[in-house]
Parts: structure tokens; C-alpha cells; sequence
């Protein structure tokens, strides 16, 4: 079993799995030929499963595996892979490869980043007095580094080398190169097999998300003065927080409400768009589908579904991605985000989708 | 009678603040030490592995230091300090709304410190913080007067060395995952290597909880003065390092680490603005039978499974462990030798002591005091294994005595506070929202104003109304 492959799209990498690791710490990573699989599944709350091309985040990559479909099946903790891909982040080049160290199999991940001289904090305090307090010192540190002529303030990063060094430091950056060995867990096939992408029926409304950067703010406010007036000693609810009201139509509306004893609120986003459907991917006719009849009941006819308000909240960090998010109501059944994370480096490539099978209550 | 009187700048109260968040994040307690020149600050941790240093140049450092000295020791004062209290202390005031010019009146204009102490004397650390806005506020601190404990380092023996530019070294510690507990320094003769990783063993289903395991690679070229035998891995603790790091990253000077082999402490120095810093970590690791210049070590560390808690060696003693050696004068070699064959636990005592104990460092032991401790019993951070004679006996009554009596309360609480009236509330509260859901909101008022003792006919009130 191999995998090897440079990293390219760093920031977008980093972002999903930052998305990922607020829902869950360990996700499922299923690689072929052609698709890179995330997949997360926690105990509570919503399931994401990230579907993304190869060629999205993977260069010159070189898969091998005895299984079939030359399939490697990973089970990767969310957390040291972020703090890895930050180190990634500003570097010139970052690699990944599966192999073992001392038993354990790792993905390494090796990173060629050189001495950020930008970032270099310009509050040296006077060298030479400090040099002069060091020498003062009856401890005998050793002060005569610091006494280098060549220091000057305006030029911090020459002045910390030694004055033979100055041309080669000019010359070229000095690169620094940095592993980071990530634990993961090879899983056997059957391991993974019984796992299934969640099967929902055709949606009663599929409409464009306002930005979520805005609907995070409401909906955890929401959340907050919900879990303000329970506090109060209103009926609180067992595990999870107060539960929010999500409903969409199929004529551009969406709208948050959040009820308790004490409070009844609600925001209604309008003018949001209802996708078109591709007739091509629909099993029947258009003017069956679901969502066609609930057009046409008209703007009154809601799909409404409710969310736990801060597993919602985990699901919406996803908007860091800044993909287009299009939710589907089932309505008192089910509510699906796909999210369509664009591919900087070739608007002409597929768009990669994140699904996010959000976990729904009735009423 | 003042001992010391010392004023300080506003920059100067900011760097003792910088070093006294160092010094916490190795003790609770730190040993001031005054002479005629110079004001030392040291901690030593709880485990005796790491000890820090800070020695300010008096007049340099202050802009005004006068060491009057006690009538029994002219030579020196000594005492201990709560770090935290002096944090307190000298915290940051800035804050608040950047954008009103009030904020710049509440900066620290000087601060005045005097600490009394002698016969008849209460003994104090007094603070006085003049503000830019007139205010003056005082603040006055018990302390004890206890011998510091200053570890020491042989620097004839330390032949490895390097020195590199504390911002270099803040940056490597940004790539270092949590979790992590020990770094590993080692060379091949073109890199240095830095390799932050843990021994924690994980069984199999933990295995993705390990940490991080972080390895740096850094160019010989970037260092200043480097001199380190190839392939020895030298490992110390991640904590210790970032402390110092951090530190070190506020004056942005070089670092220089200076070290012999495994199991041999590693020093790291930097000058500051008018202070000079100087940190001892044991590292960890055994000690070969070879001589540790010499050694050709592999990868030994995870192999290491006996105790790998090594201490610092003392180059004084705590004023409690033998009393009668306090009044002997100048301490003989004999008797901190005594103090090293403590120390060592499981490691081999090194050969090189009995020269070294007659070293440089003897000058700072505290020959002269005679004062009697003032500590009743050992602090809570003194759990040391061997270094020390402790007066164990008295610990675990004084935390027996603690535990028991704050369990009592907490179980007391809770059987008065919580169990019986809020299950009772709650089932007052559902009928009710069965009986009548719209008036559900006055219930919740009414109910949350409740005292317990009114519960009773409260309840039955409320019943009444809702049945209506």
C-alpha cells in the first residue's frame, strides 16, 4: 500500500478540515484513482461526507493498493492534520506520504518552508545595553554575540547573522525543512463497507443559503437567547441546546425561528434562489418532483425541519469553505447542505462537493 | 528597617512583570536575591528540572538601588516571594478604550519598592506604583526569608553548544502541535534537528490520539557559533523550552543553549535589556558508562523506560534539610557533595563532582544565615524526591484536613441546594404547564424568585391558582 502526493490548495485544505474537525476528531478518508473521500460520522449530530477530486488538493500523486479499485481506507485525526496544513501554510512546498515509523503508520507530511524574516518582531531593545547589562552581570553569560557590528535595527534579519554569513543570507532565503507525522489507522475493507452515504428522499424545497457567515450570527443568537431563557428556569432540554426552526419555499424564502415558553422569534431571508434541477440526474419527470408541487402550492407552503442550535452551528463553520451552499428540505424529514467549493487554481474544473446530512428533530 | 529601597521605571516595571510570568511558569514561589550590584530572581521547579535565572544589573535596571543589607548579612539578602501576588502587582494597566487620552493617566509613572526587614521589623515587600494620574497605590507582601537554591552548570563540561536568534527559535515552536512533551536536539553535521514528540504509550484503539510528532530541520549555516557532536540526541522538556522561548522572543536576542550529553543539564542564556537570563533543564536520557563527549548515541530516547526524571544539582540547600550545616560557616565541599548523592535517584553519580562542588557557583551558597526559617512546613510545590530533606510527616495531614473538610461542604451544599426544591419546582412547573400553558410565563417568574424556605406554602398557592 502506498500513497505519496504533493499538496497543492493548502488554504482550502485546511479550511474543510478545520470545517470537518468541529463536527468530529477522527474522520474516514477513503482514497482511489480518482476521488478523496473525507467522511465524518459523529455519535451525535450531523454527518458530513466530502467528495473531492484528486486533483483538488492532490499533485503528481502515486496511489497503490491490493484492495480493489486500488482503494486505501484511512481513519485520520482532524486536529494534528490542521495544526500540520498550518504549517504547510506559507510554505514553498508540502508533501504527503503514507509509510510507517516504528510500527505505527503515519502519514508524514514534509514541509519546505524558509525563515519568515517578515514577520520578525522589531522590538530589539538597544543591543549595545543589553550587552553592557550582560557583561555587568556577574554571571559571565556570553554577551559577545550581541555586540555584532553589523546590527542595525532597519535590517534585523541581516544583523542576526554573522557577518561572514551576510552574502550567503542575502543570497538565499534559508529553508527550513519541517515533518509532521500525522498517527492514522489503516482500515481493512470490510471495516468500511457497511458504512452507507445516507439515502433521502427527493427534497420538497432545494434553495441557495443566504451568506453563512450571516445566518451563523442569527442562528447563534438564536441559540443563545434560547439557551438564556431556559436557563431562567424554563423547561431544559436533556443533552444538545435548544432546538431551531429551519423552513424554505420553493419561491425564495428562508426562515430561522427559535420558540420556548418565553420567547418566539423569527428571521426571514427573501429573494434567495431556488436552483434549477437537472432533469438528467431526476428519476421522474420534472413536474413530479416534489418540489415542482410545492411551487406551485405557492410562497406559503414551507418545508420545515428542526436542528439541534449547536450542531447547527458546527455545520454552518463550513461557510470558511466560502462555497455555495444549497440546502434541501425534506420537509419534517430531512435537511441536506451541498456545498460546492470552487477550485481556484481552474474555474474550469468541477466544482468539489461537501455534503452535510444535517441531524433533524420533529417537532 | 528597609534592607533594599529600589525605584523603577515604567519600561523596567514591564521587564520584571516579563520575567516574573517566566519564572511562574517553572514555580509558584520565586527567590529574590539582593546584593550591592545586582537583584537575582530564581525559580526552581517542584520536579527540580528546570531552574531559571534572571540577574539584573542594579543600577542599570533601576534608576534608583540602594542595598543597605541586614545588620546580620551585608553581603546579601534573600528572601521568598508568591509569584503571583507580584504579577498581581505589577500587571499590565493598559487597557480599557485605546481611544481616550484617560487611559495614559492610569500608566505607571515609577514604582518604589522597599523591602523591610530586621529585628523587630515586620518583614515586607512594599510596593508603591506612582501613576502618571497622581495616584499611588501601596502593596504590601509577607515574604520568607529562605536560602535560594541556585542549580549549577559546568561549563567546561558542556563542550556542545550553538546560538541562534530567540525569533528563529519562536518560530520553530509555532510548528509544534499540543500534546507534545519532550524535544529532541540532535545533528547530522548539516542540519540541526528540533523533534517535538511524546513516550506517552498509546494502546491500539489510542493510537489516533497520539500527538503530533513535529521534526525540524534547520541549516548549520543558520546558527551562530555551533559546535555539537553529531547524532547525540540531547531531549528536554517542551514546556521548559516554550517558556524560555517566549521570554526570549520579548528582547529578540540570541539564544545560546550550551549542554554535554543525556542526563546532564542543558543551559540556555540571553541577554535582555539590562538583565541577563539563564535557564538549567535536566535532560533526559541515561548516562552511558562512556564519557559523554565521546558517546556515539542512536536513537536511546524511546528506550529509556527507568526513571527519566532527572534533577538539577544544588549548589546550596534548603535552610530546613540540616540546620546544623547552616552554622557551620563557609559550607565545605563535603556537604554539598552530601546534597548530590541525594539527588541522583537512579543515575549513576557523574564523576566529575568533587571538583566541581569547589567551583564558582559554591560563591553564591549562603553561608551566613542565621536566621531561623520562618516556613512552618514545605510549600505544596516542594514534592521533591531525594534533593531535600522534607518534612513529609506534616503534608499529607495538612491536605488530608483540606480534602476532607471541603468534601463535607461540597455534599452539604448539595443536599440543601439542589436535590429536594428544584424537583419539586420542576413537577410544579409541569402541572402547571398542563393545567394552564398560557399563564406558563408567570409560573417561571414566580418560580425562579423563590426561597427554599418559602417553598411549601409557595406550592400550595400556586397549585390553588392553577387549578382555578
Amino acid at each position: 500500500m502506498r500513497f505519496k502526493t504533493e499538496l497543492k490548495n493548502i488554504r482550502t485544505f485546511s479550511k474543510l478540515t478545520a470545517a470537518l474537525n468541529s463536527l468530529e476528531k477522527i474522520a474516514w478518508v477513503r482514497l482511489d484513482d480518482d476521488t478523496a473521500r473525507f467522511t465524518v460520522i459523529p455519535d451525535t449530530g450531523s454527518q458530513v461526507w466530502a467528495s473531492l477530486s484528486m486533483d483538488f488538493m492532490f499533485e503528481n500523486y502515486h496511489i497503490q493498493s491490493a484492495e480493489a479499485n486500488n482503494t486505501i481506507n484511512l481513519e485520520l485525526p482532524l486536529q494534528p492534520l490542521q495544526r500540520a496544513l498550518k504549517s504547510a501554510l506559507n510554505s514553498t512546498s508540502a508533501s504527503l506520504r503514507l509509510t510507517k515509523k516504528e510500527g505505527v503508520p503515519i502519514l508524514s507530511m514534509t514541509i519546505t518552508t524558509t525563515t519568515d524574516s517578515a514577520a520578525a518582531p522589531g522590538q530589539r531593545s538597544v543591543a549595545s545595553a543589553a550587552a553592557a547589562a550582560a557583561a555587568a552581570a556577574a554571571t559571565g553569560v556570553h554577551s559577545a554575540l550581541d555586540e555584532d557590528p553589523f546590527h542595525d535595527d532597519d535590517d534585523d534579519d541581516a544583523a542576526a547573522f554573522a557577518p561572514e554569513h551576510l552574502e550567503t543570507s542575502l543570497r538565499r532565503e534559508r529553508e527550513k525543512i519541517i515533518t509532521q507525522d500525522i498517527p492514522v489507522r489503516v482500515l481493512h475493507p470490510e471495516t468500511v463497507e457497511t458504512i452507507m452515504q445516507p439515502k433521502v428522499r427527493e427534497p420538497d424545497v432545494h434553495i441557495q443559503l443566504p451568506p453563512l457567515l450571516q445566518l451563523k450570527a442569527i442562528s447563534d443568537r438564536f441559540t443563545k437567547l434560547a439557551l438564556a431563557s431556559s436557563a431562567g428556569g424554563a423547561t431544559g432540554r436533556v443533552g444538545g441546546g435548544p432546538r431551531l426552526e429551519l423552513s424554505a419555499n420553493m419561491h425564495g424564502s428562508l426562515r430561522l425561528r427559535i420558540a420556548t415558553e418565553a420567547v418566539d422569534i423569527a428571521s426571514t431571508w427573501t429573494g434567495l434562489e431556488n436552483p434549477q434541477l437537472d432533469p438528467a440526474q431526476l428519476q421522474g419527470p420534472l413536474e413530479e418532483h416534489p418540489s415542482a408541487l410545492f411551487r406551485e402550492a405557492g410562497p406559503d407552503k414551507w418545508a420545515t425541519v428542526r436542528v439541534d442550535g449547536k450542531d447547527w452551528s458546527r455545520v454552518l463553520s463550513v461557510g470558511r469553505l466560502e462555497g455555495r451552499v444549497i440546502a434541501c428540505f425534506a420537509d419534517d424529514h430531512a435537511l441536506i447542505l451541498y456545498v460546492y467549493v470552487p477550485q481556484h487554481d481552474d474555474s474550469s474544473a468541477e466544482d468539489s462537493v461537501v455534503t452535510y446530512y444535517v441531524t433533524s428533530y420533529s417537532a | 528597617m528597609a534592607v533594599l529601597n529600589l525605584t523603577l521605571s515604567e519600561d523596567a516595571v514591564v521587564a520584571l512583570r516579563d520575567a516574573l510570568i517566566c519564572l511562574n511558569k517553572f514555580s509558584d514561589d520565586v527567590s529574590l536575591e539582593a546584593q550591592k550590584d545586582k537583584l537575582i530572581l530564581t525559580a526552581l521547579n517542584s520536579s527540580k528540572s528546570a531552574y531559571a535565572c534572571f540577574s539584573f544589573s542594579a543600577t542599570r535596571f533601576c534608576s534608583r538601588y540602594h542595598f543597605e543589607g541586614s545588620s546580620q548579612n551585608h553581603e546579601k539578602f534573600y528572601c521568598t516571594l508568591y509569584i503571583r501576588a507580584l504579577i498581581s502587582i505589577f500587571r499590565s494597566r493598559v487597557g480599557g478604550d485605546p481611544q481616550r487620552d484617560r487611559e495614559k493617566e492610569t500608566l505607571i509613572d515609577r514604582c518604589e519598592v522597599a523591602i523591610e526587614d530586621g529585628p523587630g521589623v515586620q518583614s515586607r515587600f512594599i510596593a508603591k506604583l506612582v501613576f502618571r494620574n497622581g495616584i499611588a497605590s501601596t502593596h504590601r507582601l509577607p515574604f520568607e526569608v529562605v536560602v535560594p537554591v541556585h542549580a549549577k552548570f559546568n561549563r567546561e563540561e558542556a563542550v556542545n553548544h550553538w546560538t541562534i536568534p530567540s525569533r528563529t527559535l519562536r518560530q520553530l515552536m509555532d510548528h509544534f502541535g499540543p500534546g507534545v512533551e519532550l524535544l529532541d536536539v540532535n545533528s547530522d553535521g548539516e542540519h540541526v534537528k528540533f523533534t517535538c514528540f511524546t513516550e506517552k504509550t498509546v494502546n491500539g484503539d489510542e493510537v489516533l490520539k497520539k500527538p503530533l510528532r513535529t521534526s525540524i530541520a534547520i541549516e548549520v549555516d543558520e546558527f551562530e557559533d555551533l559546535k555539537i557532536e553529531d547524532s547525540l540526541h540531547i531531549v528536554i522538556n517542551v514546556r521548559d523550552f516554550r517558556a524560555i522561548i517566549q521570554h526570549a522572543g520579548i528582547s529578540g536576542t540570541n539564544v545560546m543553549a550550551r549542554y554535554s550529553g543525556p542526563a546532564r543539564p542543558l543551559q540556555l542564556t540571553y541577554p535582555g535589556d539590562a538583565v541577563s537570563c539563564e535557564f538549567l533543564l535536566m535532560t533526559v536520557g541515561e548516562r552511558t558508562a562512556n564519557p559523554p563527549h565521546k558517546t556515539k548515541r542512536g536513537k536511546s530516547v524511546n528506550s529509556t523506560k527507568g526513571p527519566r526524571q532527572q534533577q538539577l544539582e544544588a549548589a546550596s540547600r534548603r535552610q530546613s534539610a540540616a540546620p546544623s550545616e547552616q552554622l557551620q560557616g563557609a559550607p565545605q565541599p563535603q556537604a554539598s557533595g552530601h546534597a548530590q548523592s541525594r539527588l541522583g535517584g537512579a543515575q549513576p553519580p557523574p564523576p566529575q563532582h568533587p571538583m566541581l562542588s569547589a567551583g564558582s557557583n559554591v560563591g553564591r551558597m549562603s553561608a551566613f544565615d542565621l536566621r531561623p526559617s520562618q516556613r512552618p512546613a514545605p510549600p505544596p510545590t516542594m514534592r521533591s524526591e531525594g534533593l531535600f530533606v522534607d518534612d513529609y510527616q506534616w503534608e499529607p495531614v495538612h491536605e488530608d484536613d483540606e480534602e476532607t473538610e471541603e468534601n463535607a461542604r461540597l455534599e452539604w451544599d448539595q443536599s440543601v441546594q439542589t436535590a429536594e426544591p428544584t424537583s419539586r419546582m420542576d413537577r410544579t412547573m409541569s402541572d402547571a404547564d398542563e393545567t394552564n400553558e398560557a399563564n406558563a410565563d408567570a409560573t417561571q417568574a414566580s418560580s425562579v424568585g423563590l426561597e427554599p424556605t418559602q417553598r411549601l406554602s409557595e406550592v400550595e398557592r400556586m397549585g390553588l391558582f392553577f387549578r382555578e
